[in-house]
């Protein structure tokens, strides 16, 4: 029952939103609904047994309207959970326009993206999946910058096009399972599709996965709509929706079509790595900042990615944690550059300069997010990097090699974007600096704390997707052949 | 069956109230006219009765069509009421030749003998080539009744002859009885035959607009008065697939190899040139025209996959589009009306400043026709998809479902202009029971999504 209430508290305060005129009572409201939202969720952690709920709904389709979570998804919730209160609060000192409907907008994308972790079968998960790209292109399409229709229809078809194939995927396997058809995820996983089908359901199922999380050469949607994109917009794109993907892809692929993942494995890592390289060097080269963390976002993910199909212990343990990580990164530096837009008016890096000496505490606040951005130890960042690392190692040590080079071109292209806002004399068409104001500090020293806190002592995390990544490398191991051992 | 003589009446005494020069009791009369053959037809649910003959069959089937074109037309006439304000002479005539080809749709719903087929689709079409012309100082809605005429009644002509051949070879004009006489020569028909039932194909894919049959309908849906364009787009579709599912579920099942072939060839081409040349409109209504061109291939689809539940899925499918196309055309009239006639795309321009909630509504009807979760609109491509892949036909369901992509495309250039930023709607009139119609609609579109139904028919 707490799940139904965790997924219509947004919804229904979504809706009262829409009838309020206030301003600031919005803004009051939809913070307290998502603090609520995260408290409930977080007490899912210690529900035990797991609370599901579950009601008829499409009788001659076989679809029930059920909801559940094991682990993953309850890392993803928690994320979710966590992530909002900061998305909703970046919003608050500031002038808005239409701010009832952007953040009924807002808690709109919360509902359905917590429909999306918590549903049980395949038709529920995709109606989620694809209601949390309509408000969503409606904050970008009212909201963003300029170039904005063109760059929001764009992400729309595109993302669009991959969720319809995941559509066809999930009819085919509606009609394989027996008896009275079904989506039932629990179903689909006791399927035994013969290997040659798995081999091209795999692409299917994956391209939509692929689009959203964007792994190279799909990703051509992403930078010019994280630019376009109002902050809030794309705190969620960056922070959740990406998660989303790799969600999808962990609850799709891995127990439905086994086979099909082993077959792909290589190909999508290879692809992965391509990508980590490929973003990371373009990063090098960006002027703009938010295309710069664009891409750079786009390099963790794709070692995400390669750490999801390496298909062991390390990997998946650091997959999740790294979910965490860098959503809350991710966050806050997308705070960090509004910030530095609002005082400086530009997102030009060439322009920039010299801000710490007007601004420390934003400089020093900075450099905290960019080193959890570049897996500093002692950072949450460091963790979920690691233990991807030593999983790509245990398939192949160039994997390994590729996968660390992120590593170091990400401190590289991060420190010198760092250098060159913060350090160096202070360019004369800059006006007065003002430094961080209270709410400032309000939003980032949490996300700070986080970042460190989970750097310090991830072992929470662990346990809590003990479960799942061991039920999961249980799935794989007869398949995968060549797989460590688990630690006792 | 008393449906269709209370509607045959209603058209009459609709016709001398026009006598009285009164416009405003038309609408009214005409849609309790409708409400009470609504509930006539419903009230047979489940007799299965045949007439003169067993020649038309009021069963399930042919009720639950009914009762969806009859709603649809009462949306319609709803939608007249402002409709005809501006128009001085002749309202009646238009209300009761759409009560009259609303007739011929019952016919086509439920005929079981070709004759009565024929019958219905007549009754159908002469009303709607009069009613195409409606705007008699309109040049283009003269061409669009011309054009409708000519190849209207060469279609016929086909169709006819199609009968013709096949009444030679099965000396019998009774779909159960041809079934029979088909299932002699266990798939190797004689060519007259063959001929024959193609020809029959052709003259009901005419009327709803399959490819490559389809070169009337953009003209004609252009030319027409929107109304009217709109109980084309709705009922005259409607009563179109009844007829064709009617005429393969009840006398071609299982298909001769040829004719499905020919079937599925029209069936890809439908899906192919509505979508694609739908990219290139710059019309609205030209817009909705080609984009039911690509409906009808989704239709066929689930057609031509022949499952028990495929008469369900069309109805669903149907009404939906419907219900969904309505109100769309309400929007283009007012908006074209606030924009000095300009009927392009960007008349939708500025739409969300100056309504907002209109613009709400106008994304959910697209939404819905574009096949996006919630609205019931993806419900039906869904339950199309689940037939056409329950039957095997992988390839041409992700060939549909690329154009399912291409025509979220087209609906979503439009959902991007409604929220442009322009200034050119100030003078947006929207009357209270526009408004209504809009909002019903819109709310049934998305609960029809979330409560999706079949019905045993």
């Amino acid at each position: 029952m707490i799940v139904l209430i965790i997924l219509l508290i947004p919804f229904i305060t979504g809706l009262l939103l829409l009838l309020v005129r206030n301003a600031v009572a919005v803004k009051r409201a939809a913070l307290a609904s998502s603090v609520v939202n995260f408290l409930l969720t977080f007490s899912l952690v210690f529900t035990v047994p797991v609370s599901g709920y579950t009601a008829n709904w499409i009788n001659f389709l076989g679809v029930e309207f059920a909801l559940g979570y094991d682990g993953i998804s309850l890392v993803m919730l928690l994320l979710t959970g966590l992530l909002f209160p900061f998305i909703i609060m970046t919003g608050m000192k500031r002038d808005q326009p239409q701010v009832s409907l952007l953040y009924a907008l807002i808690l709109f994308t919360q509902a359905a993206l917590i429909g999306v972790f918590l549903a049980q079968n395949a038709f529920l998960f995709y109606v989620f999946w694809e209601l949390t790209l309509i408000p969503l292109y409606f904050i970008l399409l009212l909201w963003g910058g300029e170039c904005r229709r063109n760059v929001t229809f764009k992400f729309f078809i595109y993302t669009l096009t991959g969720s319809l194939f995941l559509l066809f995927g999930i009819i085919f396997l509606y009609h394989l399972t027996p008896g009275m058809h079904t989506t039932d995820f629990s179903v689909f996983s006791k399927l035994n599709i013969p290997a040659g089908t798995q081999v091209w359901l795999f692409w299917v199922l994956f391209i939509a996965f692929a689009i959203k999380m964007p792994v190279f050469p799909f990703h051509t949607w992403q930078p010019s709509t994280y630019t376009i994109a109002p902050t809030q917009g794309v705190m969620i794109l960056a922070g959740v929706m990406t998660k989303m993907g790799i969600y999808g892809a962990l609850r799709f692929l891995f127990p439905i079509i086994p086979l099909g993942v082993v077959y792909w494995q290589n190909t999508v890592i290879i692809l992965s790595l391509i990508g980590v390289i490929y973003a990371s060097v373009i990063a090098f080269r960006q002027t703009n900042i938010i295309r710069l963390i664009a891409f750079s976002s786009m390099a963790h993910i794709s070692l995400m990615v390669a750490a999801m199909f390496v298909l062991n212990y390390y990997a998946l343990q650091g997959l999740l944690f790294q979910v965490l990580s860098h959503g809350v990164t991710i966050v806050a530096l997308f705070y960090i550059v509004m910030l530095i837009e609002e005082k400086t008016a530009t997102l030009q890096l060439p322009q920039m300069g010299g801000i710490k000496l007007q601004a420390p505490n934003m400089a020093i606040l900075f450099l905290m997010v960019v080193l959890g951005s570049v897996a500093l130890p002692l950072t949450a960042g460091f963790v979920g990097e690691f233990l991807i690392i030593t999983g790509l190692f245990h398939q192949s040590i160039w994997f390994a090699l590729f996968g660390g080079i992120t590593m170091i071109l990400g401190a590289i292209y991060m420190l010198y974007a760092y250098q060159r806002v913060m350090l160096g004399d202070k360019k004369p068409a800059l006006g007065t600096i003002t430094d961080l104001s209270r709410h400032d500090y309000f939003l980032l020293i949490p996300l700070i704390t986080i970042i460190f806190g989970l750097g310090i002592y991830p072992q929470p995390v662990f346990d809590l997707v003990e479960a799942s990544v061991k039920s999961m490398q249980d799935l794989l191991l007869p398949l995968a052949g060549s797989l460590p051992a688990l630690p006792q | 069956m008393s449906a269709i003589i209370v509607t045959t009446v209603l058209g009459i005494i609709i016709l001398y109230l026009g006598l009285t020069k009164n416009k405003t009791i038309l609408a009214p009369a005409a849609i309790a006219g409708l409400l009470v053959t609504l509930f006539l037809s419903a009230k047979e649910w489940g007799s299965g009765i045949g007439y003169y003959h067993n020649m038309v069959i009021f069963d399930n089937f042919s009720i639950a069509f009914n009762v969806s074109m009859i709603t649809i037309t009462i949306l319609i006439f709803l939608f007249g009421i402002d409709y005809y304000k501006r128009m001085e002479f002749h309202v009646a005539e238009q209300y009761s030749l759409m009560i009259f080809a609303l007739v011929g749709a019952f016919l086509m719903t439920s005929f079981s003998n070709l004759i009565m087929l024929f019958l219905g689709i007549e009754i159908l079409s002469i009303p709607l080539y009069v009613l195409a012309g409606g705007k008699k100082f309109s040049f283009k809605s003269n061409e669009a009744s011309f054009k409708y005429f000519m190849l209207g009644s060469f279609a016929t002509a086909v169709f006819l002859f199609g009968i013709a051949l096949v009444y030679g070879a099965s000396a019998t004009f009774y779909l159960p009885e041809i079934k029979t006489y088909i299932a002699q020569f266990h798939g190797d028909l004689p060519p007259m035959l063959l001929v024959g039932l193609l020809f029959i194909v052709i003259g009901v894919s005419f009327k709803v607009a399959v490819a490559p049959f389809h070169f009337w309908s953009p003209d004609v849906y252009e030319g027409s008065p929107t109304l009217v364009t709109a109980f084309m787009a709705t009922v005259v579709k409607t009563a179109g697939f009844a007829a064709f599912y009617r005429l393969l579920g009840m006398g071609l099942l299982p298909l001769p190899v040829p004719l499905e072939k020919a079937l599925w060839v029209m069936t890809g081409l439908s899906l192919l040139i509505g979508n694609l040349v739908a990219l290139r409109q710059g019309n609205f209504k030209r817009l909705l025209a080609y984009s039911s061109i690509a409906h009808t291939g989704f239709i066929m689809l689930a057609m031509l996959s022949q499952h028990s539940t495929s008469a369900s899925v069309i109805l669903y499918y149907t009404f939906v589009y419907s219900l969904a196309t309505v109100p769309l055309f309400i929007i283009f009239i007012l908006v074209k009306r606030a924009s000095n006639g300009l009927d392009q795309l960007s008349a939708f321009q500025g739409l969300y400043k100056k309504a907002p909630w209109l613009a709400v509504f106008m994304t959910i009807l697209l939404m819905s026709m574009a096949g996006i979760p919630p609205t019931a609109g993806f419900m039906a491509k869904y339950q199309v998809f689940v037939l056409s892949i329950s039957q095997g036909f992988l390839a041409i369901s992700i060939f549909a479902i690329l154009m399912a992509v291409v025509g979220i495309y087209y609906y979503f250039n439009v959902v991007r202009e409604v929220f442009t930023d322009r200034d050119h709607l100030q003078d947006l009139v929207i009357t209270r029971i526009n408004a209504g119609l809009i909002i019903v609609c819109g709310i049934a579109v998305v609960a029809m999504g979330i409560f999706a139904w079949n019905l045993p028919i």
